[in-house]
């Protein structure tokens, strides 16, 4: 006797909507079927109304936590077709603050991973020292989620001494921490009881329905665009690529733990050869009618736009792959033949960012709800005050 | 297996059937193929690129009279774009998902944004677009405009 149980769009288990209807027989999951678009908001088609500029801001919210991996992947494509090469030092400051994103990512994923498994203290651990990197984050960019660094020839705010040494000494703690993770994510008993052969993956199927990032990884898949595809100075930097055999949500965590200590050693080559000089380059108005695939490695898996010019000052279209969406196909794979007391642990094992799958204007009301209208030229008096209230000033004159 | 290579191996394999071929960044190439020689092409591609060789993505582009469909692989150093044109007017593609089964989700978005009609898809269901989406209406063609429905409110607005 088969049943159909529904599972979303609003769902305890789910933090984003989206619906996944289960054929079971029992407590085995037979067949899985996912159904998107709950959260699809017409990003590709707004793109193209806006020009070059104004789409850096559109990019960087289609999603929450991934923000600066969507701009990094549009702009690093755009400045490719403009024929701009950005400076060094910028270059270094941006995938700096990438690699940052990509250790608030693994933290947090490891938070809901301990979460769902059961293991709240780790849940509470691992997000305590989250506020590590949100604080490094917040005093690179000035905000904790949507770091407004990127844009068009290199990045928008400079780090000085004082605030490399912070970075240096945080990623220090983290560094202590992780290790400490690592050893309860492979040693703990009943953690590893409960997170071993659970959403199994194979290898021959990773390849074959095209999983990405982490999931891919864990099935010991070798693929990580940082190596594969290197953008920037990937090429050039000291870091090794994690894989797993073990293939199940264990294979993920160790994969993810691993990652978070390959990010330190990143972060630290990058500041300890931080280069002098701009962080910025002005860039034109508008691109010659061309294209360019910008590929990127998001802390979820592959980010790839696919950027494509006319000549004037906005793209002629604009397509956005997040990892998310190449990784449901395998998701349920891996839910078949499991248990439904295991659909959480798996559906989180995979990081699921919906809004970024469906690439939505992720608007978050403020908290007093209150409306209010002001006219752009006030906005910049505002912008202008505070700039001038700042206590660590910018070496460098904002070039654009 | 790099960029010499790969080129080597689709100017000599599939001399032919492709055309265009250009290689206008490190580790990026691109290609055109007509859509009856494209599952043949991308089967060949396949086996004869050893290694991770995944679908990253499909992207559709309305030109006016013609969509172009860029398929976009990855392997294990760099991509690979291989792009094909449909008339606008009977929009039929083959499905690759025999070759590739991931692509499945990105065929059926280009249903959904540009109704194309990809043949022998495994599951033809619409994606995206909600089960009431009206039929004919495909967001991304340019000349598909968004009005909103002016809100009615019952008994009228005080």
């Amino acid at each position: 006797m088969k049943f159909q149980i529904p599972i979303g769009p609003q769902h305890p288990a789910l933090k984003e909507p989206i619906s996944l209807r289960m054929t079971v027989e029992g407590e085995v999951i037979r067949d899985v079927d996912i159904r998107l678009g709950y959260n699809h908001r017409g990003l590709e088609k707004l793109a193209e109304q806006r020009n070059w500029t104004q789409n850096i801001y559109l990019t960087e919210r289609i999603c929450g936590i991934c923000s600066h991996s969507h701009t990094t992947c549009y702009v690093q494509g755009v400045e490719k077709l403009m024929e701009i090469e950005p400076p060094r030092r910028g270059v270094y400051i941006r995938y700096l603050v990438s690699e940052l994103e990509r250790i608030h990512s693994h933290l947090l994923w490891l938070g809901i991973a301990g979460h769902e498994a059961g293991f709240d203290s780790f849940f509470m651990y691992t997000w305590r020292d989250r506020e590590v990197v949100m604080d490094l984050l917040e005093m690179i960019s000035g905000n904790r989620v949507h770091y407004a660094m990127n844009t068009i020839g290199g990045v928008r705010r400079d780090v000085d001494t004082a605030l490399i040494q912070k970075i240096l000494d945080g990623i220090k703690i983290l560094r202590e921490r992780s290790e400490f993770y690592f050893k309860i994510g492979a040693n703990e008993p009943t953690f590893v009881g409960r997170l071993a052969g659970v959403g199994y993956l194979s290898k021959e199927n990773a390849l074959a329905l095209c999983a990405v990032g982490p999931t891919a990884r864990a099935s010991g898949v070798a693929r990580d665009v940082r190596k594969n595809d290197p953008h920037a100075f990937y090429d050039e930097m000291p870091f090794d690529l994690i894989t797993a055999d073990s293939c199940d949500v264990l294979g993920r965590t160790v994969v993810r733990i691993k990652e978070l200590m390959e990010s330190y050693k990143i972060c630290e080559h990058l500041l300890k050869t931080l280069p002098s000089g701009d962080i910025a380059v002005k860039a034109p108005k508008k691109a010659k009618p061309n294209e360019f695939v910008s590929r990127y490695e998001a802390p979820r898996g592959e980010n790839i736009h696919y950027i494509k010019s006319n000549g004037t000052d906005k793209p002629e279209r604009l397509k956005v792959r997040a990892p998310t969406l190449a990784n449901y196909p395998a998701t349920i794979e891996m839910l078949r033949n499991g248990f439904i007391a295991d659909i959480p642990l798996i559906f989180a094992a995979i990081d699921p960012c919906i809004c970024c799958a469906e690439r939505t204007v992720e608007l978050v009301n403020a908290r007093s709800g209150e409306e209010s209208v002001v006219r752009f030229s006030d906005l910049r008096t505002l912008a202008a005050k505070r700039a001038s209230n700042r206590t660590a000033k910018g070496n460098v004159p904002w070039p654009l | 297996m790099n960029d010499e290579q790969i080129l080597e191996i689709i100017n000599t394999r599939f001399a032919g059937r492709v055309r265009d071929v250009s290689h206008p960044h490190a580790r990026r190439i691109f290609f055109a193929a007509d859509p009856k020689d494209l599952p043949a092409v991308i089967a060949g591609l396949k086996e004869a690129v050893p290694g991770m060789w995944y679908i990253a993505t499909i992207s559709g582009v309305d030109l006016g009279e013609t969509f172009e469909i860029v398929y976009h692989f990855g392997h294990d150093n760099g991509a690979v774009n291989i792009k094909t044109r449909v008339p606008k007017a009977a929009p039929h593609i083959e499905s690759i998902t025999s070759i590739i089964p991931g692509a499945v989700l990105y065929e059926r978005e280009l249903q959904d944004m540009f109704g194309m009609t990809i043949e022998r898809i495994p599951d033809p269901r619409p994606l995206i677009t909600p089960e009431d989406w009206p039929a004919g209406n495909f967001p991304l063609r340019k000349d598909w405009t968004f009005e909103r429905v002016p809100e009615v409110i019952p008994g009228g607005k005080k």
